[in-house]
């Protein structure tokens, strides 16, 4: 019962009734519309003069009250022979307009419920790749241009790897090997950051070296690097509270999107599709939500 | 060579062990007395602090981003086929994959580091609602037609008829109240959608939404000119939700930047925020966007103008899809690196034709020469702006890479035809653009101290960026009086160029006797891009008798190549360009390049400035990339190879 009382149709069928009535309401002291007969009541007449008071920031004056009511009537007069001669038929401005103001109220049910955490918590999981925080590094790196040693910069780079081993984690590694304009040492810097000032073939090698010793060469876009990485921060799939927001707006969209398409569906379902001179349409696909993260 | 590797090597391990000054010879007399070395080596450890941050406050590497992108919310935009809006173009600028307006699945090479979507406020999210068929729109016969034209696939002819429209000011009345008045639902609504997108996207720290838009004047007398701005707010949602944008139709807005500035007044008074404008495309203005005499007035600038355009414009955009900025062949004839992407047929639309006279008025290189004159003149230097690049793409996507070049708006997305496709055409000046004139440009580096709107706009402030027309490369630039020599030896140029002088968008002044004025310059490639040919310094001043000079020099060469007395390298780089496969090498250039420079003809009596020009070895144009993908061959007309570049903002020497 919970489910089918959650079901985008059902609050479609419920809120149409409702708007159905409601309007029959509204509308039927206002224009009636037998024919040939107009009447413009006090309420719409108030409505007129509101809408004109918030454009202009005053009330209009008797005249210009006047003039909008004619207006009015004129407007309502046209609309009604338009509709009479089928004016709104083959007009794509019009079509288009209804089938807006259609996905208009579909989404609008879509919008009214309020997610709980559990299904928040499914949909983070689901597409678990976009909320996912980063790996992080504390490393320090000494640069070898391959300019400079040209054929000798295996044995160059092995040397230097050794002497570095030996040193230790204490060495000041900072004036060693030959410099770059990029730091010498980075603090739990995120594998995109890095990825920007190295390349990204950098930022891959990084996560999968061992911590605690000096390893390399690793390869950037400037020549080899010897790294000593101190920290590593595993990437991780964060706690709902930490990307509600994110994962509110991206479900919500997805949602939307859901309720689109199974409204649409539903209607299609009343009638047979014959397009001459092709296949029967089949069953439209689904759109998929994608996640904004 | 590779013994003093060794050596170099050897040495540094050794020291690893030791005080640092032991193994040097004591220094010589002074004032202080001798120093003690082991008493010296306490107060100075070797160790590095634990924190790698202790002793920095300056920005270590730059932010790379796009401060003029357009989405359907922009009218021109969505005429010409952008269906993607704000939050696409941010999603995009984050590096996610997405698909473009035609259908394409696009994604960047890396993601950016900010992004501002800057659309028109003019017409602000027009399109959308003429699209969707806003009901008051459509009783508008003439909107009728553009929306049948739209829904019928004739948007580039709709688009026309538009610019036209509004350039003779006869646009729909509905739609320029609706459009141009941002006190109305329809426009605020928007707006207010514009910001959220971007408050969505911003994630202090790692990616900078940016909030602000783009003021597209084309007041100009008889014909258009083009004295667009970008406004950003340094401030978040709560601030610019206060601001209704400046447009540039009457009642409500205006097309002179004196009524831009004083918006910009009001608005900082208002919410007590800030806010900044960056001119772009002086280029397509005819002689209108850095004037001494506004053409179109007749009127000479005066010290009010030249205060609040030196208050309120602290950059320039010089490189973008409709071409370069930076300085014109024929103003520049010693400077056989001006022509670079140039686009001189006529102003924005080509309603009107270029003449040479122009030229002075509307490129950036003349514009800061002509600065240090008005100084003179008025006391203030309107024209003291620092350099950025931008896209100005209108198709949400902003790809400014060879490889990746996705057009300037829609339409224009990679297809086999789009080179040939007329960009402008004016039959009767019989003056035409081709599409393949646009240029795969280009973006902003800046030197904020921290990824955030804040840092960002400060750094912007004080002009402490620099151009690209698409590679990241890292440029710094710094000015001082004491650089010498053994500096581009330090292994953290930054550090020392913090130390004795100022950053790129820095003033000097009262150069001591003496001395002349020296720069450390340093420029790294790009980590996936080309290497580089040449690092150059762009001299500008005003000589003894109050006429402007400038002159270029080159101050770093790549591959041995000899710099010559009169300070220029005339052996090219070289090509590695493979054309037909839209390939390079980078077996020829430098990976980086350190140098001090110091001005051998520095007059301390004179007024200069100085800017830094990277220039990239030869790589392919995205017209050899569109030729390669889509088997096609171009007219000899079409270049294929060109050389990226960098501007750096200028250091300027005031006596």
């Amino acid at each position: 019962m919970k489910r089918i009382l959650k079901e985008p149709l059902l609050h479609f069928l419920l809120l149409g009734a409702a708007l159905f009535i409601v309007n029959g309401l509204m509308q039927n002291p206002g224009p009636r519309s037998d024919a040939g007969e107009i009447v413009v009541t006090m309420g719409q007449v108030e409505n007129i003069a509101a809408t004109f008071a918030k454009t202009w920031q005053r009330p209009p004056t008797p005249e210009e009250l006047a003039g909008l009511v004619r207006s009015h009537v004129r407007e309502e007069v046209y609309y009604r022979e338009a509709m009479a001669m089928g004016l709104d038929k083959d007009d794509t401005v019009i079509r288009r307009r209804l089938r807006q103001k259609m996905e208009f109220i579909s989404e609008d049910i879509a919008a009214q419920a309020e997610p709980s955490d559990t299904e928040l918590n499914a949909y983070m999981e689901a597409h678990a790749d976009a909320y996912r925080i980063e790996p992080r590094f504390t490393f320090r790196q000494v640069y070898l241009n391959p300019e400079k040693h040209a054929e000798n910069l295996d044995r160059d780079t092995m040397q230097l790897l050794a002497q570095l081993n030996q040193a230790g984690a204490e060495a000041d590694a900072s004036q060693l090997g030959d410099s770059l304009m990029v730091e010498h040492q980075f603090s739990v810097a995120s594998t995109s950051e890095i990825g920007s000032q190295f390349g990204e073939q950098f930022a891959t090698k990084l996560s999968e070296l061992t911590p605690g010793q000096w390893q390399g060469p690793i390869k950037s876009g400037y020549g080899v690097h010897l790294v000593w990485i101190s920290e590593r921060t595993e990437g991780y799939l964060p706690a709902l509270a930490e990307v509600r927001n994110a994962v509110r707006r991206d479900w919500e969209n997805a949602r939307r999107l859901e309720a689109n398409d199974k409204f649409y569906q539903e209607l299609l379902k009343r009638y047979t599709v014959t397009i001459e001179g092709l296949e029967p349409v089949e069953k439209e696909k689904k759109p998929v939500g994608k996640p904004t993260k | 060579m590779k013994k003093t590797i060794r050596t170099i090597i050897a040495l540094a391990i050794v020291s690893l062990a030791m005080p640092v000054f032991a193994a040097d010879p004591p220094v010589g007399d002074n004032d202080a007395g001798v120093v003690n070395p082991e008493a010296l080596a306490k107060i100075t450890p070797n160790k590095a602090p634990y924190s790698p941050y202790a002793g920095r406050n300056y920005p270590t590497r730059p932010l790379f981003g796009d401060t003029h992108l357009h989405t359907s919310y922009s009218f021109d935009a969505g005429t010409a086929g952008c269906r993607l809006g704000p939050v696409d173009a941010l999603r995009f600028a984050k590096g996610e994959e997405i698909v473009s307006s035609t259908g394409q699945r696009v994604k960047l090479s890396r993601p950016l580091d900010f992004m501002l979507v800057a659309d028109h406020s003019d017409g602000f999210s027009l399109f959308p609602r003429l699209l969707d068929g806003d009901p008051a729109f459509m009783a508008d016969p003439t909107l009728r037609k553009w929306a049948d034209m739209m829904n019928g696939g004739q948007g580039m002819e709709a688009l026309i008829e538009i610019v036209t429209a509004q350039t003779n000011g006869t646009l729909p009345e509905v739609m320029v109240e609706d459009g141009f008045n941002p006190q109305r639902p329809g426009y605020r609504s928007a707006w207010h959608a514009e910001i959220q997108a971007s408050e969505d996207a911003n994630e202090p720290g790692r990616f900078t939404a940016l909030l602000g838009y783009e003021w597209t004047s084309n007041w100009g007398g008889d014909a258009a000119g083009n004295l667009h701005r970008i406004v950003i707010f340094r401030g978040n949602a709560d601030s610019a939700r206060q601001a209704d944008p400046m447009t540039t139709a009457k009642p409500w807005g205006s097309p002179d930047p004196r009524d831009l500035w004083k918006w910009m007044a009001a608005y900082e008074e208002k919410t007590h925020d800030r806010v900044l404008a960056i001119a772009h495309n002086g280029n397509l203005s005819n002689g209108r966007m850095f004037p001494i005499i506004e053409s179109f007035t007749g009127k000479k600038i005066d010290r009010a103008y030249a205060e609040n355009r030196a208050r309120w414009e602290p950059l320039v955009e010089i490189t973008q899809i409709k071409g370069t900025g930076e300085a014109h062949p024929a103003l520049s004839p010693n400077d056989e690196f001006a022509d670079y992407e140039i686009w001189d047929e006529g102003n924005l639309d080509i309603s009107e034709a270029k003449k040479p006279e122009m030229l002075e008025f509307e490129y950036a290189r003349s514009a800061l020469k002509n600065g240090l004159k008005l100084e003179v003149e008025l006391g203030v230097n309107p024209y003291k702006f620092g350099l950025i690049g931008a896209t100005d793409s209108h198709t949400a996507l902003a790809s400014a890479e060879e490889s990746n070049f996705f057009g300037k708006t829609s339409v224009a997305e990679p297809s086999a035809e789009r080179w040939e496709h007329d960009f402008a055409y004016n039959p009767k000046l019989n003056l035409r653009i081709k599409n393949w004139e646009t240029s795969a440009a280009g973006y902003a580096a800046v030197w904020a101290t921290e990824n955030t709107r804040a840092a960002i706009f400060d750094a912007m402030e004080r002009r402490e960026t620099y151009a690209t027309t698409g590679p990241r490369m890292v440029v710094r630039f710094f000015g001082g009086f004491d650089f010498e020599a053994a500096d581009a030896n330090s292994r953290i140029p930054a550090k020392v160029g913090y130390t004795k002088g100022v950053p790129m968008g820095g003033d000097l002044t009262a150069a001591p006797k003496g001395k002349s004025i020296s720069f450390l310059v340093a420029a790294l490639k790009d980590p996936i891009g080309a290497n580089l040919d040449r690092v150059q310094v762009i001299k500008g001043w005003l000589d003894k008798d109050g006429k402007t000079q400038e002159r270029v020099y080159d101050v770093a060469v790549s591959d041995d190549r000899q710099i010559d007395a009169d300070g220029r390298c005339k052996t090219p780089v070289g090509n590695t360009v493979d054309v037909p496969n839209a390939t390079w090498t980078n077996t020829i250039g430098a990976g980086e390049m350190i140098t001090v420079w110091t001005d051998p003809d520095f007059d301390p009596a004179l007024r200069s400035f100085y800017y830094v020009r990277v220039i990239e070895i030869p790589t392919p144009r995205w017209t050899a990339y569109d030729s390669k993908y889509f088997g096609i061959t171009m007219p000899k007309e079409v270049p294929m190879i060109i050389q990226e570049r960098a501007y750096t903002s200028p250091i300027w020497y005031t006596p």
